[in-house]
């Protein structure tokens, strides 16, 4: 047996050099090299693993193997190499079951481990064995294999229960004969307890809808010892469990917890900005929205710097589909637009249009950072041009809301198509709604940007009360949305509405809201010029495009007033005070709504003229 | 035509190319050249001076360099990685001494700044490194943010984007170098910008530009990264606009090796209206705006043109393209002689000018040669054209053209040329006519091979789906005999290819066996060689097979087993034909290899049984007895006579007969004998022996034969009871004996191979007696030490040989119990 020592010997001398190695260079900053490191580090320790595996499985060496198992399973695991852990795991299982002379008869992993674990209970190798069981929970917690972890839930908590007494007893033992005990890479009680709420959390994400009992779960988790980041989510599941149930008040005091444990939970706040909109309270929504939008400009808030100094990042545990969409927060860029978009809707228009200017110069710099999101929630950029112009229109600066839509002209200006041609949009989606509009930038597109950015020059013009500059403009908008023509003869006008085809739904909506704004406005220039003939043609004709256009209604009536038509004029406004102009949605490009940017009429006024008529 | 010719100054030699990397001349900061051979090193090198300045050795062998717009940091991608060196590091701290020699620096991977695999070219936009790598499945343009205060920090990654490739096809590494560009709308280049213009950065006429690239990126003046791929993609990514990903603006559908930007007109005022991308094969592509409003929105046109290849690699200034086949530099001018006019004349003129692809891209020989590596030309206060190249040979030369006068351009179209007739034109027709029946009948053939390719397409499909284990549809069968030929005998492998597919095998495909020894003698180096021998045929149908015979060993030859790997190769050059084959296909595409199953060929194949001894006499007849004592004498001779007797080698395996009943189905009765049968007839390697039966008298069970290194080998098979634990336990023990180690060893293999199968055939999920086990554990080590021991004493002393055989000896006598 002297021989069989030697070997023995040699074996753990090798295993502790390596761990030592590796425990040391742990704390390395430089993660590119670290990368590095993790690859020879698995190599070597599955190197020494294949030598000790060539011979059969025995009870002497079963220690030193099962540490060795242990630690290479951890480098692989450290590297998300979850399968090649997940096989060993399972061969070193039926290993330990030819020890012992038992034979299930399966490869069935949870199986094998609970006949593996009955095999050695007692024995030294118990504790072995539940630290490898450990990292399979580890695998199947990597892997989202939640009801696997589930089944196991009583071993679980027998590892749990177990591990204080139990790794006490190692500690002891190892400062007894340091040299003949294999040392392990990581304790596996910090494993244990990092599983503990990774699972928590990764379960409380998966099952959201269930109500009170994931949320027990998730404020038990939330006591335990962790990294702050991880209680953190805990509570942010919390909040948004609390969500689901209806109770947005209490899930926005998680949402405030899990912000006071760890700062740079900016997930909770942008839930909570959720929640505000949900509320419609819009203040502090655009509140939310701002401070979430400066902390994402922070440096090294998007990254996680829970990694830093381990071998096990938690990170590699998180990675369940339900979780990282909880978990994802929206690029810098985008927060900003929608923040200036809510301050623009909520009459906040001077900060709507900082945030715009802000947003346009982000984009325009150098420095990229945030722009490089996979999937951008930003709109196209000439759609950004025109809301900000439309901004800069409300914040009665035409000026500047000229230049931008100058810009916007100036780039889609000669890529028009010369017509549009439309097909029945029953038909198309008929034909061809396997086909994704690959080419999103389509004529279509362009030309609605093109005359939307007439449309705001003109608006420009008139509110500069350069009327015949605001008439030409105007026209340049009409003559470009004439030239989309529709195929098929028997299609209505009427259909088009943002609800009804996701795809091109939106922009016939654009397009006919747009001809009844430019006709509207072209109708009151010539009004304000006295034209009233055309006034009163473009007036009925934007009436046509756009029914619900309040102050073309009502310029309607007061060119009938003016042209003596009073009994018309009067019926007409009569019809508009059952609706007073809408204010602005987030369903449409704010450029294509009414913006109260022209000409107005007093409706007193216009109450006065309709008692002076009562009478008559 | 030109006059005079272009004068070529060499400067420096750096010695012959390296093949692993890509050879470079990059521009550097001020008159600094940037010089790669294809090894290692990057050497910095003085225009100005004509002197070689600093060394750079790299870790691996460099892929590409490239300058930061400040130019105070130097990247060079590996192999590894990308790596960024301090330029300030380049430049010798106080005045040059001329004796001093260059300087030399040894970059280590603390250098390192990006981890990119394969990382193939090189890009700097602002402050953004871009990197273009090729993944497995995918091409990935990487960016990375450089850092600004301290260069030896890795570099943030800022985004990765991917584009699948077109086919896995294995392209060599060498091959896989792609293009990066960088174009600006109008001449918005970035404020960092240094004064004079970065190699690889384009400004483009802004119409172009909003053609190509939509409002979008024009609106936002972002900067457009264009790559060419090695399959002949051109594809661009806008750099500043969210959520952008990478698109395909051509595919020039062969390798692109170079893309530039060309100023058309006078009126661009120094913004490029044209785009260029040249292939490898000669083919270009200009790209630029059309007229306003003539194809409604997308004006973009389009042309394509030819120019003789190979291109290895190219260059560019305002409207002409220098570029080397390998065997000499060309010029085209892209405009030539009306580029002052083209502007202003009319466009219809203009067009008719440019239509023909064939008008505009002759190019002009300029007589230099072996040029693999160009630099962008720059121009001298005359009007020289002054290249930059590095030769195959490793020589960086100056390569100066001479002016360029107005005459030259004017004198271009004789006028007698204008007035062409009528009949020129009819005849033109004619020829075309006649070119379009011949195109016909070129789609018909090549419709019949687009058939036939389809069942080689099948058939690879159905080849290369399945794993080792499975059986293929497509696979061979073997079988040995022995057979003499001139006195000399020898070993014939009969292969027989079975079609058990529904396709058919047509013209093409070749049958390639590989014989590969597992070892050699010692005289013969020790180092197995493998031979290859290949049978094309064709036409193979399905349920039919083609046999094919070829040699495995000669006697005497000791070097079994022998593995024999089968497979189908396909070749597209003997599929097309000498009349086809004429476009370039390059060797790599053009053959692949579909492995069938393989087959073994071992000591038991080899062993020619000689008549079975007389039951009464136990040893073997009196004349084997003198040939093997000759034999083994002349053995011992050889190795140096140290024992003076013939000496008896044997070994011993042991079976259960209970698991040879089992796994065999054989009767209670005598399982030895059949057990023999069973070893000698039953191939598992595939193979199988032509023997006439074995000849076993009855109730003996001993074999006798020669090996084939004519060693007389006997093989006996008895029944022994063995005490195990507490039960007894009927064994079977196979004893191999011969007066040759070799043979025993070999015949032992053998033995333990076939038993192996048979244990895999019989279940695996028996009990492992644990005593037993530890014994034999305790035994292993035990030889262990002595194997220690011999290596460690035995060296000096030479007792090494003899104690290793005798470690050997004592593991094969322990006869191995398999239950």
């Amino acid at each position: 047996m002297i021989q069989s020592a030697s070997l023995l010997e040699s074996w753990t001398q090798e295993n502790n050099q390596l761990a030592s190695g590796c425990k040391d260079g742990q704390n390395e900053p430089n993660r590119e090299h670290n990368l590095f490191r993790q690859r020879r580090w698995s190599s070597d320790f599955h190197k020494l693993l294949r030598k000790i595996q060539g011979i059969p499985p025995h009870l002497d060496r079963a220690q030193l193997e099962l540490s060795v198992v242990y630690n290479t399973c951890v480098c692989f695991t450290a590297q998300s190499q979850f399968d090649e852990a997940e096989l060993l795991l399972t061969q070193t299982a039926q290993r330990l079951l030819q020890i012992a002379g038992d034979d299930p008869g399966t490869s069935d992993p949870s199986v094998l481990w609970r006949t593996a674990l009955k095999s050695v209970t007692g024995t030294a190798l118990h504790r072995r064995v539940l630290s490898l069981l450990c990292l399979q929970w580890g695998v199947w917690l990597a892997k989202s294999r939640l009801t696997a972890v589930q089944d196991f839930q009583e071993e679980m908590s027998l590892l749990e229960a177990q591990s204080g007494a139990v790794w006490n007893d190692c500690r002891a033992e190892t400062k007894e004969k340091i040299s003949n005990i294999p040392i392990l890479v990581l304790d596996p009680r910090r494993l244990v307890d990092l599983l503990k709420i990774c699972t928590a959390i990764v379960q409380g994400a998966e099952r959201l809808t269930e109500g009170w009992s994931v949320l027990s779960a998730l404020q038990a988790a939330s006591a335990s010892p962790a990294p702050r980041a991880l209680i953190a989510y805990t509570h942010l599941l919390s909040g948004s469990c609390l969500a689901h149930m209806n109770r947005p008040q209490m899930a926005l005091q998680c949402y405030r917890k899990a912000l006071e444990t760890d700062p740079r939970c900016v997930c909770a706040l942008y839930q909570s900005a959720l929640i505000y909109s949900r509320l419609e309270n819009s203040q502090a929504e655009i509140q939310a929205l701002r401070i979430l939008h400066s902390m994402l400009l922070l440096p090294s808030t998007t990254e996680p710097a829970m990694a830093a100094g381990r071998l096990l990042s938690p990170s590699l545990f998180l990675c369940s589909q339900s979780l990282s969409s909880l978990l994802s927060v929206p690029s810098a860029l985008s927060v900003l637009h929608s923040l200036a978009l809510k301050c623009v809707i909520h009459s906040r228009v001077s900060e709507g249009v900082e945030c715009y200017l802000d947003l346009l110069a982000a984009l325009q710099s150098e420095d990229q950072h945030g722009v490089h999101a996979v999937v951008s929630t930003l709109p196209k950029l000439p759609r950004l041009y025109l809301e900000a112009g439309a901004a800069l229109l409300m914040a009665r600066r035409p000026a500047d809301c000229m230049a931008l839509c100058d810009e916007v002209i100036g780039s889609t200006l000669d890529l028009l198509p010369e017509k549009v041609l439309l097909e029945d949009p029953v038909a198309r989606r008929v034909a061809g709604s396997g086909e994704v509009t690959e080419e999103a930038e389509n004529g279509l597109v362009r030309l609605l940007w093109t005359a939307a950015a007439y449309l705001l020059q003109g608006h420009c013009y008139s509110q500069l009360k350069d009327w015949k500059q605001a008439v030409t403009h105007y026209t340049r908008c009409i003559n470009l949305l004439v030239k989309v023509h529709y195929k098929d003869t028997g299609f209505s006008l009427q259909i088009p509405c943002a609800d009804k085809d996701p795809e091109q739904g939106v922009d016939l909506c654009v397009l006919q809201r747009l001809k009844g704004l430019s006709l509207a406005g072209r109708g009151i220039s010539f009004a304000q010029i006295d034209r009233l003939r055309e006034a009163l043609r473009d007036l009925q004709l934007s009436r046509q495009a756009h029914p619900e256009g309040v102050s073309a209604r009502r310029w309607y009536g007061e060119v009938l007033w003016r042209l003596d038509r009073k009994q018309e004029a009067a019926a007409c406004w009569e019809q508009t005070w059952s609706n007073p102009i809408p204010s602005l949605s987030e369903a449409l490009p704010v450029y294509a709504q009414e913006l109260q940017s022209g000409p107005l009429l007093d409706s007193a006024e216009l109450h006065q003229k309709l008692q002076e008529l009562g009478p008559t | 035509m030109m006059e005079g010719r272009c004068a070529a100054e060499s400067w420096a030699e750096f010695g012959l190319l390296g093949k692993s990397g890509t050879p470079l001349v990059k521009c550097g900061t001020g008159t600094d050249v940037f010089i790669c051979t294809g090894g290692e090193e990057v050497y910095v090198f003085t225009a100005q001076e004509k002197t070689l300045r600093a060394v750079l050795q790299m870790p691996a062998a460099v892929r590409d360099v490239v300058v930061s717009h400040d130019e105070q940091l130097l990247f060079v991608a590996c192999w590894s990685g990308v790596y960024c060196v301090n330029v300030q590091l380049l430049v010798p701290s106080f005045s040059h001494d001329a004796g001093s020699g260059p300087t030399e620096l040894k970059i280590s991977t603390e250098c390192l700044v990006a981890v990119a695999d394969r990382a193939s070219s090189l890009l700097v936009v602002g402050s953004v490194l871009l990197t273009l790598c090729r993944t497995d499945a995918s091409w990935s343009l990487t960016l990375y943010q450089i850092q600004r205060t301290s260069q030896s920090d890795p570099c943030d990654l800022l985004a990765s984007f991917s584009l699948p490739l077109v086919s896995p096809k294995v392209q060599s590494d060498a091959e896989s170098r792609c293009v990066l560009v960088c174009v600006y709308p109008g001449n918005l280049m970035p404020a960092s910008s240094p004064p004079h213009p970065l190699r690889s950065h384009y400004p483009l006429q802004p119409l172009l530009f909003r053609r190509l690239f939509g409002a979008e990126a024009a609106l936002s003046k972002s900067p457009v990264v264009l790559c060419g791929l090695p399959d002949g993609r051109l594809s661009f990514l806008p750099l500043r606009i969210p959520g952008s990903r990478l698109r395909i603006l051509h595919s020039l559908e062969q390798s692109v090796v170079f893309v530039g930007a060309s100023a058309v007109m006078e009126t661009d005022a120094g913004c490029a209206g044209c785009l260029i991308a040249l292939g490898k094969q000669g083919r270009a592509v200009l790209i630029r705006a059309g007229r306003a409003g003539l194809e409604g929105g997308g004006g973009t046109r389009f042309t394509l043109g030819c120019v003789p290849g190979p291109v290895e690699c190219a260059c560019m200034d305002q409207s002409r393209v220098y570029y080397s086949t390998g065997s000499d530099l060309l010029m085209v001018d892209l405009w030539d002689g009306s580029s002052g006019t083209a502007g202003r004349q009319g466009d219809k003129e203009d067009e008719a000018s440019r239509s023909n692809p064939a008008a505009f891209l002759t190019p002009i020989s300029l007589n230099v040669s072996g040029v693999v590596a160009l630099h962008q030309p720059t121009y001298s206060s005359a009007g020289e054209v002054q290249l930059l190249s590095l030769s195959v040979r490793g020589r960086l030369q100056s390569i100066r053209l001479p002016v360029r006068t107005q005459e030259d351009s004017l004198s271009k179209r004789p006028s007698s040329q204008v007035g062409r007739s009528v009949g020129d034109i009819l005849s033109a027709i004619g020829d075309i006519c006649e070119r379009a029946s011949v195109l016909k009948t070129i789609i018909r053939s090549k419709n019949q091979i687009l058939k036939q390719l389809n069942q080689v397409m099948n058939i690879s499909f159905l080849l290369s789906n399945r794993s080792e284990s499975d059986l293929k549809p497509v696979r061979c069968r073997g079988s040995v005999r022995w057979s003499r030929l001139l006195q000399r005998d020898s070993l014939n492998l009969t292969c027989v290819l079975e079609n058990l597919s529904p396709f058919i095998l047509e013209r093409g495909w070749t049958l390639s066996v590989t014989v590969l020894p597992l070892s050699c003698p010692l005289e013969a180096g020790g180092e197995a060689s493998s031979v290859n021998y290949s049978f094309p045929f064709s036409g193979l149908g399905p349920e039919e097979s083609v046999e094919v015979s070829l040699p495995v060993a000669t006697a005497g030859d000791a070097s079994f087993p022998v593995t024999v790997t089968c497979s189908l190769l396909f070749s597209l050059w003997r599929f097309l034909g000498q009349e086809e084959a004429t476009a370039p296909l390059d060797l790599q595409s053009a053959c692949f290899s579909l492995p069938l199953n393989t087959l073994t060929v071992d000591w038991l194949d080899a062993l020619r049984l000689s008549d079975p001894p007389a039951p009464a006499r136990s040893s073997s007849s009196p004349a084997d007895l003198l040939q093997g004592f000759i034999s083994s004498r002349q053995l011992r001779c050889r190795g140096g006579g140290q024992a003076s007797r013939p000496e008896e080698y044997s070994a011993r395996v042991r079976v259960s007969s209970e698991l040879l009943r089992d796994a065999l189905g054989l009767a209670p009765g005598s399982p030895r004998v059949s057990l023999l049968e069973w070893l000698l007839s039953e191939g598992c390697g595939g193979v199988k022996m032509e023997r006439k039966g074995i000849k076993t008298d009855g109730s003996s069970s001993v074999i006798c034969g020669s090996a084939p290194d004519n060693a007389t080998v006997k093989l006996t098979a008895e029944e022994v009871n063995v005490e195990e634990k507490t039960k007894p336990l009927v064994t079977v023990e196979v004893q191999v004996k011969s007066s040759s180690v070799a043979a025993v060893c070999g015949l032992h293999h053998a033995v333990m191979r076939r038993i192996q199968t048979l244990l895999q055939k019989a279940g695996s999920s028996r009990v492992v007696p644990t005593a037993d086990l530890r014994l034999a554990l305790q035994q292993a080590e035990e030889q262990r030490g002595q194997v220690w021991e011999a290596s460690s004493v035995g060296v000096s002393s030479g007792q090494t040989p003899p104690l290793l055989l005798r470690v050997y000896q004592q593991l094969r006598d322990g006869p191995l119990l398999i239950l």
